[in-house]
This record gives C-alpha cells, sequence and structure tokens, in this order.
C-alpha cells in the first residue's frame, strides 16, 4: 500500500495553514472551558452531599465530569471537523496537483485512504491535547481507564466520520467554502437529529450521531453502535472513492 | 517495437470531441513535438498517456502495455509535466521532491531527489518554499518531479512555458541529454523555434485530428521561398528575377520587396542580379511556421 507517504504530507501541510492552527487553538480553548467549569461543578456536588450517604453512593466521575465533557467535547469536534476536511481535495483541484497524485503509480482507492488518514492524524493530536486535563487529575481520584477509553474511542469515531462526510463534500468542488458549509450542514443536522426526535427509537433518531455515542462515554461499547460509525464512513469513503476515479473522465 | 504506440484514439466530452482517431508511434530514444493551436488536443492527448484522463475509443500503449488496463505500471514508466506544474506552494522544494519520489516509487528516494535537484539546477532554491519561487523555477521544480522515478518516457506539456531564453536552452540541453540516454520525449509547445531545436520528428494536431506528421526536415522542405528586400528595385526586377533558372513565380510588394519561389536553391543566383538594386536582406521564407501554418488554417471559418 502506497498511502503513507501522501497521508504524511497531509497530516503536515495542516500545520502549515492558519486554519490548522486556528482549529487547534479553539478546540482546545472551548472544552478546556468546558473541562475546567466541570471539573469545578463536580467539586461543589461533592462537597453537597457529604451529609447525604445515599446521593454520594451515586455519584462517580465516569457519569457525572466524564460523560457531559466527553457529550459536549464531541459537539465541538463535530464543528471543527469540517475545517479540517474542507481542503482535502478542494485544495488538490485548485492548486492543480490531482494531475500528480492521478499520474502518479498510486491507485485513487489509496489516495482517498491516505487523505483521510492524514486528517485523521489531526483528530488524534487534538484528542490527545484534550488527554491533559484527566491526566492531571489521575493521581488524585480513581479512574475508570476502560469508560475513560471507551469516550475517547466514541470521539474518534464522531472524528473520523465527520472527515469521512467532509472529504466527499471536498471532493466535489474546487471552493473550500463551499466544502466547508456543506460539511458543518451535515454535521449540524446529525447533531440535531438526535436530539429534536422525542422518540428515541424514531428513524431521525437511529440515524442522528450523538444516539450513538452517548453510551460510549459512559463506557459501553455495544456493537450495533460501532456497526453505525463503521457502516456511515464505509458510505463516505466509498463515494469519495467513486468521485475521485470519475475525475479521469472529465 | 515502438514506445508510444496509439491506435484511433478518440475522447468525447459529451457532444465535443477533444480529439479523433489519433494514431502515431514514436520510437525509443526519439523526440517528438506535437504542434497545435490553442484546444487542438495536445493537452488532452498528453494526458491520456500520462495516465489521468481516460479515453472513449481507441488505445494507447506504453512499453507494450495498455494505460488502460495496466495504468499502475505504465504510469511507472512515464514522468509528465501538466501544462499547469503541480506543485504544493506550502512545502520546501526539496520536501515537495521526496514526497513525489516516495509516491512514485523512486528506487532510492532521497538520492533520486539530490540527483534531479542537480541535474534541474535547484541547488540554490532546494530549501526555499515554493511559494516564494519565480515561475521559471516553479516550472523546473515541476521538471524535476517528472524526473524523480527515472522514467522512460517523458511527456512534457509545454515545458518552456515561462523560461527566459537561456533556462529554455538549459531544458532543451537537458532534454537531448535525457533523449541520449534513451528516454523517450513526447513534448508540446507553441515555439516553433524549440521544436525545429530539439525535434526531430513533429505531429502537428489541428481541431483533434493529426494533418501532419514527419520529420522536421521533410516537412520545411519541398520548394523554396526566398524573401528579398532591395533599395532601388527597376522598372523590370521581376522580369530579371523571373530569367533565373528555376524560378517559378515572382510576387512584387511595397517598399521593393519580392517574394520569389522555386524549385531549387537559388538565393546566390538572385543575390547577384539584386546586388545591383541595392540589396538590403534576403532570406529563405519557408519554414516550419509556413507549413502549420498553412496546416491548421481553418479551411471554412465558422
Amino acid at each position: 500500500m502506497n498511502i503513507w507517504p501522501i497521508a504524511g504530507r497531509e497530516f503536515r501541510s495542516i500545520f502549515n495553514t492558519t486554519i490548522g492552527w486556528l482549529v487547534l487553538a479553539g478546540f482546545l480553548l472551548i472544552t478546556g472551558v468546558f473541562w475546567a467549569s466541570m471539573v469545578s461543578y463536580y467539586a461543589v456536588q461533592s462537597t453537597d452531599v457529604v451529609s447525604n450517604p445515599y446521593a454520594a453512593s451515586q455519584m462517580n466521575l465516569t457519569d457525572y465530569l466524564f460523560s457531559p465533557f466527553f457529550g459536549n467535547t464531541a459537539i465541538v469536534l463535530m464543528m471543527v471537523c469540517p475545517a479540517i476536511s474542507m481542503r482535502l481535495f478542494s485544495e488538490e483541484t485548485k492548486q492543480h496537483t490531482m494531475e500528480l497524485l492521478l499520474t502518479s503509480p498510486v491507485s485513487t482507492l489509496e489516495i482517498v485512504l491516505g487523505k483521510f488518514l492524514g486528517g485523521l492524524g489531526f483528530v488524534v493530536v487534538l484528542l490527545l491535547a484534550t488527554m491533559a486535563g484527566p491526566l492531571f487529575l489521575a493521581p488524585f481520584v480513581h479512574l475508570d481507564y476502560g469508560a475513560v477509553g471507551a469516550g475517547y474511542l466514541g470521539l474518534l469515531l464522531v472524528g473520523a466520520s465527520i472527515l469521512a462526510m467532509g472529504m466527499l463534500f471536498s471532493s466535489l468542488t474546487s471552493n473550500q467554502i463551499v466544502a466547508l458549509v456543506w460539511a458543518f450542514v451535515g454535521a449540524l443536522a446529525l447533531w440535531v437529529l438526535s436530539w429534536v426526535s422525542q422518540n428515541p427509537d424514531s428513524v431521525f433518531s437511529e440515524i442522528g450521531m450523538v444516539t450513538h455515542v452517548q453510551d460510549m462515554f459512559t463506557g459501553l461499547v455495544h456493537v450495533s453502535n460501532l456497526v453505525y460509525f463503521v457502516a456511515f464512513m464505509a458510505f463516505f469513503l466509498f463515494a469519495t472513492w467513486q468521485r475521485v476515479e470519475s475525475f479521469r473522465w472529465s | 517495437m515502438p514506445t508510444i504506440q496509439v491506435e484511433n484514439l478518440t475522447k468525447r466530452y459529451g457532444a465535443t470531441t477533444a480529439i479523433q482517431d489519433l494514431a502515431f508511434s514514436v520510437d525509443k530514444g526519439e523526440i517528438v513535438g506535437f504542434l497545435g493551436p490553442n484546444g487542438a488536443g495536445k493537452s488532452t492527448t498528453m494526458r491520456i498517456l500520462a495516465g489521468s484522463l481516460g479515453a472513449t475509443e481507441g488505445r494507447a500503449l506504453v512499453g507494450g502495455i495498455d494505460v488502460f488496463d495496466d495504468p499502475r505500471k505504465v504510469k511507472q514508466m512515464v514522468g509528465y509535466l501538466p501544462e499547469t506544474p503541480p506543485l504544493y506552494t506550502d512545502m520546501t522544494v526539496r520536501s515537495y521532491l521526496r514526497f513525489c519520489a516516495r509516491v512514485k516509487h523512486a528506487s532510492e528516494p532521497r538520492k533520486a531527489v539530490e540527483r534531479v535537484i542537480e541535474q534541474v539546477g535547484l541547488s540554490e532554491v532546494a530549501h526555499r518554499l515554493i511559494d516564494h519561487l519565480s515561475k521559471g523555477f516553479r516550472q523546473r521544480v515541476g521538471i524535476a518531479q517528472a524526473l524523480v522515478h527515472e522514467p522512460k518516457v517523458l511527456i512534457l506539456d509545454e515545458p518552456a512555458s515561462g523560461l527566459d531564453p537561456a533556462q529554455r536552452v538549459e531544458i532543451r540541453e537537458l532534454v537531448k541529454e535525457l533523449s541520449a540516454g534513451e528516454v523517450t520525449v513526447v513534448l508540446s509547445t507553441h515555439v516553433l523555434p524549440e521544436v525545429e531545436a530539439i525535434c526531430k520528428r513533429v505531429i502537428i494536431i489541428h481541431q483533434g485530428r493529426i494533418v501532419a506528421q514527419d520529420l522536421v526536415e521533410n516537412l520545411e522542405g519541398g520548394g523554396h521561398s526566398i524573401r528579398v528586400h532591395v533599395a532601388r528595385p527597376v522598372d523590370d526586377a521581376e522580369a530579371k528575377l523571373g530569367a533565373i533558372g528555376g524560378v517559378t513565380a515572382v510576387a512584387r510588394s511595397d517598399g521593393g520587396v519580392f517574394a520569389v519561389e522555386a524549385s531549387a536553391d537559388v538565393r546566390e543566383q538572385v543575390a547577384r542580379v539584386a546586388v545591383d538594386w541595392g540589396l538590403l536582406e534576403l532570406g529563405s521564407t519557408r519554414g516550419l511556421e509556413d507549413v502549420f501554418l498553412k496546416l491548421t488554417a481553418d479551411e471554412e471559418p465558422a
């Protein structure tokens, strides 16, 4: 497979852009504020329940700190990923560099996967950076590493899915802003669908992305939820692949 | 077997036909020039050979392998410079070429990069961002990109564009050198002297069809046209020029300029006659340019 040079170049080039650094800074600022306020709220709550043994026994870090933190982080992630995905193919079309990739001995699928992994690398950097909070807390509390791991898995899946969707939009236009807006609208829809429908079993709720990641944020990894994300990514990666394949015919 | 073989290649975009029934072949180590007005189908043909575009009909073989059957193998053999050099402007020249070397499976990528930097003359700018380079240097980076994996076939779409005359000569020498090393070169250009200087053979494309393909000297040959400019033409100058053996036609235009058509090279005889009238200028006019203009003139203006 010849995807690593493409993935590596993509990953590095994100750090050559202002957008890349803005996304990194903005994401860390917002999630950092969330983290700080949630930790202090949790501290206040735990002093409140000291006199109530039952309430105290019900309180735990996973449900009262990490789950809401992951939930908020997921929304922020859904909103910033379009800014990463927008340039994946638009930039290539605009700079005429697609011609270089198309005439190199690599397959179209390798190009698509390489670019996807390059963008995903940046999402991983974003997520690693948010681990500063939990790591700082670790020496003082009893952390459920399994639950935290499941939460981060959920965030990674959310980021990867939005990225795959945004990549398709990016392959459809040479205008990054158009690609950004489409992906942003898509991400917004996937968020809204999860809470707009009152009935949790409705079709809309099933399509919504947040519905499928909520359990992971409390430490539960269901196969059905994994299937949702894998299918979601597979669909958009396949569509992008077909779209890039069609460049040879235009 | 020829290195490049194209058989009734046709490409249509919806109702418009970009190229129709192209057929030509290029032998190993040959330098062939593609000529044609803008929109004639040169770039389309080159893109098909380089594997970035599919054809509607026909076959294209590079090194005996069908471009559509095994694109990966063909691309490994072909170096391609598109009309707009495909550059990641946020990278330095060296890191860009390293990326190209890796993605094109150059053997020993690092060494290959240093080799092309030397070959194309990029040493002084190798550490600079492509974004900060002049057009001439960018064009050279584009050429370096096409050479980095040591291709057997080089397809260059307007390689001389944006270069100054000195750089053009350098590129010309480089192409000749490569061809001596048995690299097959197909290039397109608008600069006709360029073709005369490096190409042995030209293929002239007009409106998607090949209107001529022959050795440069064959296209230029056949009949001689001489242009004479004198200071004091006498009244019977036309008759006197017409009396020279081999001259078939004489046309007089304003300011003492005569166009002489002859079946042989009669410049010496013409000069002898014209020197008495105050010869200012004498030259042969038949060149590739004439042939080109004649072949690509529209018979019926649309």
